[in-house]
C-alpha cells in the first residue's frame, strides 16, 4: 500500500515537471531553429558537469544578458536575448532538471 | 674471527664483537646506500620511459578528442562512443564523475603522466569539454622491455659496487686494527724476550735449592732458604703462564689418561711453601678419584693457576680446600672474593680486579684456554670478603 502510494506521488512529481517544461520552455522553442537540445550541447562544451550546467542555466533565464550567453554574437544578433523567466525559482529548477535528464550523456554512450 | 685471523691478531671476544658489529654495521649501511640509489635509478628510468610515451600517448588524446568533437556534434544521431585497438581511453567530467569508460580499472586523475598496473596512463585536459569530458585519459600496456633493463642494470651495478664497498671497509679494517694490533703484538714481544732471559737463572735457582741437604742446616738458615724456594717457585710460575700464554697456541698436545687425585694432591705438595708463607692451610677433600683425558701439562698449568690465585688472593691465616669428585675439581679459598659484575670478565687476558696483589691479570685466561681446548665447564661462584669456588667439571 505504501510503495503504491509512493510510486504515484513519484509518478505525479514527473508529471507535473514535465509538464513545466513542456508548458514553459518547449512551447516557445519549437517554434526556433536550432532545436533545444542543441542549447543544451552547447552548455555541456561549456560546463561539462551537472551542476555547473544546471547553475549556468537556472542563472541564465533568471537574469538573461548578453555576456552569460553561450550563444554566438551572429545568434544573438539575429535573435536577440530572450526574456526574463516569469517562472519562480523551484519551477524553473524542477524544468531544468526535466531538460538535464532528457539530453545528459551519462548512460547513453555505447 | 676469520678477519682477525687473517689480520694476523689474536683478539678478545669483546675485541672480535666490535669488529662484527662494525663488520656488520658497515654492510648494513652499504646495502641501504646501494637500495637508495637503486631505487633514485629506478624511478629516473621509469621518468624516463613515461617521458619517452608521451608523445604516443598525445598523439591517441589528440586523435580521441578529434573523435568525441564530432559525436559531440551528431550526438543525436549517435551515441556510440570512439574506440581505438591501440588504446583504452575513459572521460570524466569537470566532478571527476566517470562519463565513459572503455574498461573497467579505477582510474586516477591527481597525476598527468603514470604507471600503474602495468599501464601507463596519460591525463588531458581538452580546450572544450566535447560531451561534458574535462578530463580524458588515454593509456596503453607497458611492456616491460625498460623494467628487465633496469632490472639487470640495477643488479650489476650494486653487486660490483658491494664488492668494492666490502674491499674499502676491509682496508679501512686493517687500518683500524693496525694500532691495536701493533700494542699486542709489542706485548707478546716483550713478554717473550723477557721470559726467555728469565728461563735459566730462574731454573738454576729452583734446581740448586732442591740439591741442597736441608738436614745439615740449622732452622734460621732453613727458614732463609725456604724464603728463596718460595721466590723462586713464584718466578718459575709466572715463567711458565707467560710462556703458556706466548706460545700456548703452538703446543702440540700429548694427551693421556691423567690421574686427578695425584695429580691434585703433586701441585698441593708444591704450593705448600707458598701457602705457608701466609699462613694458609691447604686441605684436600678426595671424595672419589676421576680419570681425564688431556695434556699432563696443560691440566697441571691449570690447576697451578687456581691454587696461586687461591693463595695470592687469600686472607693471612685463610683457607684452600680443594676438592676431587666425579668429573670435577673445585678450589674453594677464603679471600677477598670477585664482585659480581667482575665475575663474567675475570676470565679475560690481562683482566685485574685487585690491583693490591701482584700478577699480570693472565692466571684464568689461561685457565679459561685450557678449558675450552678440552671442553671443560667453569663455574665461578664467589662472595666479596667471604671467599671464591672455582669449580672445574667435564
Amino acid at each position: 500500500m505504501v510503495k503504491k502510494t509512493v510510486l504515484i506521488f513519484s509518478l505525479m512529481f514527473c508529471f507535473a515537471n514535465a509538464t513545466v517544461y513542456e508548458d514553459n520552455c518547449i512551447k516557445c522553442h519549437k517554434q526556433f531553429t536550432p532545436s533545444i537540445d542543441k542549447y543544451f550541447y552547447k552548455y555541456l562544451l561549456i560546463y561539462s558537469s551537472e551542476t555547473d550546467m544546471k547553475n549556468a542555466i537556472i542563472s541564465y533565464l533568471k537574469y538573461p544578458a548578453k555576456e552569460t550567453s553561450v550563444m554566438s554574437d551572429a545568434y544573438i544578433d539575429k535573435f536577440g536575448i530572450k526574456e526574463k523567466s516569469k517562472l519562480n525559482e523551484n519551477e524553473i529548477k524542477q524544468a531544468v532538471d526535466v531538460y538535464w535528464e532528457k539530453y545528459k550523456v551519462f548512460g547513453k554512450l555505447k | 674471527m676469520l678477519a682477525s685471523k687473517k689480520l694476523g691478531t689474536d683478539f678478545h671476544q669483546s675485541e672480535k664483537q666490535t669488529l662484527f658489529r662494525f663488520s656488520a654495521l658497515y654492510i648494513l649501511l652499504t646495502i641501504i646506500i646501494i637500495s637508495v640509489f637503486s631505487f633514485i635509478y629506478f624511478e629516473l628510468q621509469k621518468d624516463l620511459m613515461l617521458q619517452q610515451q608521451k608523445s604516443t600517448l598525445q598523439k591517441y588524446s589528440k586523435e580521441l578528442i578529434e573523435n568525441l568533437k564530432q559525436l559531440h556534434k551528431n550526438f543525436d544521431k549517435t551515441q556510440i562512443y570512439p574506440r581505438s585497438d591501440k588504446f583504452e581511453s575513459a572521460i570524466f567530467d569537470n566532478e571527476k564523475k566517470l562519463i565513459f569508460s572503455t574498461t573497467k580499472t579505477k582510474l586516477r586523475l591527481d597525476k598527468i603522466l603514470y604507471l600503474e598496473n602495468e599501464t601507463i596512463h596519460l591525463v588531458n585536459i581538452p580546450e572544450s569539454y566535447y560531451l561534458g569530458a574535462r578530463y580524458i585519459i588515454v593509456k596503453v600496456k607497458d611492456d616491460k622491455q625498460w623494467l628487465e633493463q633496469t632490472k639487470k642494470e640495477i643488479i650489476i651495478f650494486g653487486i660490483i659496487t658491494f664488492l668494492f664497498m666490502l674491499t674499502i671497509g676491509y682496508i679501512l679494517l686493517r687500518l683500524f686494527l693496525k694500532p691495536m694490533r701493533d700494542a699486542i703484538t709489542l706485548l707478546d714481544e716483550f713478554i717473550k724476550d723477557t721470559t726467555h732471559e728469565l728461563n735459566t737463572p730462574v731454573s738454576t735457582i729452583v734446581s740448586n735449592i732442591e740439591m741442597i741437604d736441608r738436614s745439615s742446616l740449622d732452622e734460621k738458615l732453613l727458614k732463609k732458604i725456604d724464603r728463596i724456594d718460595i721466590g723462586a717457585k713464584t718466578i718459575s710460575n709466572i715463567y711458565q703462564d707467560l710462556t703458556y700464554l706466548t706460545l700456548g697456541n703452538k703446543i702440540i698436545s700429548n694427551n693421556e689418561d691423567i690421574d686427578i687425585e695425584q695429580l691434585v694432591l703433586e701441585r698441593v705438595q708444591y704450593f705448600t711453601s707458598l701457602a705457608l708463607a701466609k699462613k694458609i692451610k691447604i686441605c684436600t677433600n678426595i671424595i672419589q678419584n676421576t680419570i681425564l683425558y688431556a695434556d699432563k701439562f696443560k691440566i697441571s698449568k691449570l690447576l697451578d693457576n687456581l691454587l696461586s690465585n687461591a693463595i695470592k688472593y687469600n686472607k693471612v691465616g685463610g683457607e684452600i680446600v680443594v676438592s676431587v669428585e666425579n668429573k670435577k675439581i673445585s678450589v674453594e679459598d677464603t679471600g677477598i672474593g670477585i664482585a659480581k659484575d667482575n665475575i663474567s670478565k675475570i676470565q679475560e687476558r690481562y683482566k685485574r680486579c685487585n690491583k693490591s696483589s701482584g700478577g699480570f691479570g693472565i692466571g684464568l685466561n689461561i685457565v679459561s684456554t685450557i678449558a675450552k681446548e678440552y671442553n671443560l665447564k667453569i663455574d665461578i661462584t664467589s662472595k666479596e670478603n667471604i671467599g671464591t669456588k672455582v669449580s672445574i667439571s667435564w
